[in-house]
């Protein structure tokens, strides 16, 4: 009976683990395969990617692209939840943060097009105002403005519900502590708020970094042919010709597992030990 | 008066939330019922009904409903199954290599998920699981699964053990425990688990035109080549359907979750 009590949570945990090892598993294993050159040299693909001028642009703009909507919702949904956290308790407000999260990322795309494009309303009513309209454009433009735009749309409602929690968590009575000893609205942040709320905010910058850089539906309606994102120039590469670039499709997919792979062990580690400090601390 | 301040202000930034969130929906609703809203007219020339007339009559749509649900429940139901144990494991259990567990539990959201379709590709062929219904419920499992998991941990981690254990001291079986006491008691998570795996299955493109071959038919698969059509009204119906599925698809969940209380409850 003892064995089998202790055995338990992983019979619990058994068939997702495995569905989850062997889709990943198998899955970026096949894709290191198929990245590999055939006849002698193995990393040819590789060597290619890194002599590729077109590859650079696009880890230069798809980089931009991720770091700048990541730190924007981020920085957007911690200003909402910390404004309208007690308010959100007794109202059902709350409801109207879930109404892009039930709309598809195309269709926020489709959003953005139809307020910020060259023919949209915006620039329908500047050309009331200045008789042209959007002097430059914001939607397939250069600097990927759309794109950013469709994303704070959709992960500022994110970043609020996943912080909301935590925050109606938090004891009022730390932040009167800070108050009556004479601390401002900083040093509440730094020593009340902070430390709940930071190890979130690093798993949630991290899962919405993680899915920006790779996701492909977004800037394949709002990007523009150069340079591309990394989802919509590999994709590209996947179905084009005869299947002759299907190889570099699969380094370059490979590349980009390593490093997210890598970089999120480094920042769930560093989040999971700022909870255990601070546990520690709480027992103090 | 810093009070009436401080009120004033909470009901500004709430209004500005509520244009920021609804006003899009709102131009989005006025565009498929108007014709002629286009640069650089400021206001419709007049309403019709024409663009949801276009789509109703089109069968590629409608035929594309019917696949999209039926990928999507599934994947929904899929989720519970696999996710509820998870999170039952990781919320009220101690063990080993726990911590392990869960970065592994979050990774297929971490790991570009085109990277494994791409790599799984072949081998989807090769099973005779490619261009099949069954091969892109598979692969809609990936940038579902860890957020049901989490969403599902939060509400075991709430619950605590407490309400089983008292059930279980009463000499209730362990499997009777959870369907009376444990599932109706995780309503609320089980609510956001649908509603968010629906979504985001009804949000995938790239993964089901790689694992469906073209031959799986989802809405987003017609939406695409939509995008850069002319008729403007067609598109905003078009997108106004996807914001009406998940909605249609909670409505009916409620229903199921009423009756089912109601069974249990007798």
């Amino acid at each position: 009976m003892k064995s089998l009590k202790t055995k338990r949570p992983y019979f619990y945990i058994l068939p997702a683990l495995l569905f989850i090892s062997l889709f990943i598993g198998y899955g970026i294993f096949r894709a290191g395969v198929e990245s590999l050159g055939s006849n002698g040299s193995m990393f040819v693909h590789y060597t290619a990617l890194l002599s590729s001028e077109e590859v650079y642009k696009t880890v230069r703009i798809s980089l931009y692209v991720t770091v700048t909507s990541t730190l924007l919702s981020i920085l957007i949904g911690l200003g909402i939840t910390r404004l309208l956290y007690r308010f959100f308790t007794s109202v059902k407000w709350k409801y109207i943060v879930w109404v892009p999260i039930i709309i598809p990322h195309f269709v926020a795309a489709y959003l953005v097009f139809i307020l910020f494009s060259q023919s949209g309303l915006l620039s329908t009513v500047l050309h009331g105002v200045n008789g042209f309209g959007l002097p430059f454009p914001l939607v397939n433009d250069q600097g990927y403005i759309g794109v950013i735009l469709t994303y704070i749309w959709k992960e500022v409602p994110f970043v609020v519900l996943m912080l909301l929690p935590i925050y109606q968590q938090i004891d009022q009575r730390f932040e009167d502590v800070v108050r009556t000893l004479g601390g401002n609205t900083w040093q509440v942040w730094k020593t009340v708020e902070l430390p709940w709320v930071g190890p979130v905010l690093l798993e949630t910058g991290l899962i919405i970094f993680a899915f920006v850089i790779a996701a492909y539906e977004v800037p394949a309606l709002l990007g523009v042919t150069y340079p591309k994102m990394f989802s919509v120039l590999v994709y590209e590469w996947f179905y084009e010709g005869s299947w002759e670039n299907r190889p570099l499709a699969q380094a370059l997919m490979i590349v980009l597992t390593v490093v997210m792979v890598i970089s999120s062990l480094i920042i769930i580690t560093i989040s999971k030990r700022w909870k255990k400090q601070w546990a520690k601390e709480k027992i103090k | 008066m810093k009070r009436l301040f401080k009120y004033g202000l909470y009901t500004i930034i709430l209004l500005f939330l509520l244009l920021f969130i609804t006003f899009p929906v709102v131009v989005l609703v006025t565009k498929s019922i108007s014709a002629g809203w286009t640069f650089p007219h400021l206001f419709p020339q007049f309403f019709t009904l024409r663009g949801w007339e276009l789509l109703k009559s089109n069968p590629e749509i409608v035929e594309a409903i019917y696949t999209t649900v039926i990928i999507a429940v599934s994947v929904v139901m899929l989720n519970i199954i696999f996710a509820l144990p998870v999170a039952k494991g990781i919320s009220h259990y101690h063990f080993r290599g726990k911590t392990v567990l869960e970065t592994i539990f979050l990774l297929p959201i971490l790991v570009p998920s085109l990277a494994i379709a791409m790599g799984l590709h072949l081998t989807m062929i090769r099973l005779g699981l490619s261009d099949k219904l069954i091969g892109v419920i598979l692969i809609h499992m990936l940038p579902t699964l860890p957020y049901s998991i989490r969403m599902f941990k939060a509400g075991f981690d709430q619950l605590g053990i407490k309400w089983e254990e008292q059930a279980r001291t009463i000499g209730v079986k362990r499997l009777r425990v959870f369907w009376t006491v444990t599932f109706p008691m995780l309503a609320p998570n089980i609510r956001s688990v649908a509603l968010l795996s629906y979504v985001i299955s009804l949000s995938q493109y790239a993964l089901t035109a790689i694992i469906g071959g073209g031959v799986v038919t989802t809405l987003p698969m017609i939406y695409y080549p939509f995008f850069n059509s002319a008729d403007q009204m067609v598109i905003a119906a078009f997108s106004i359907v996807f914001a009406i599925l998940p909605i249609l698809f909670l409505m009916v969940l409620e229903v199921f979750m009423k009756i089912y209380v109601h069974i249990v409850k007798r």
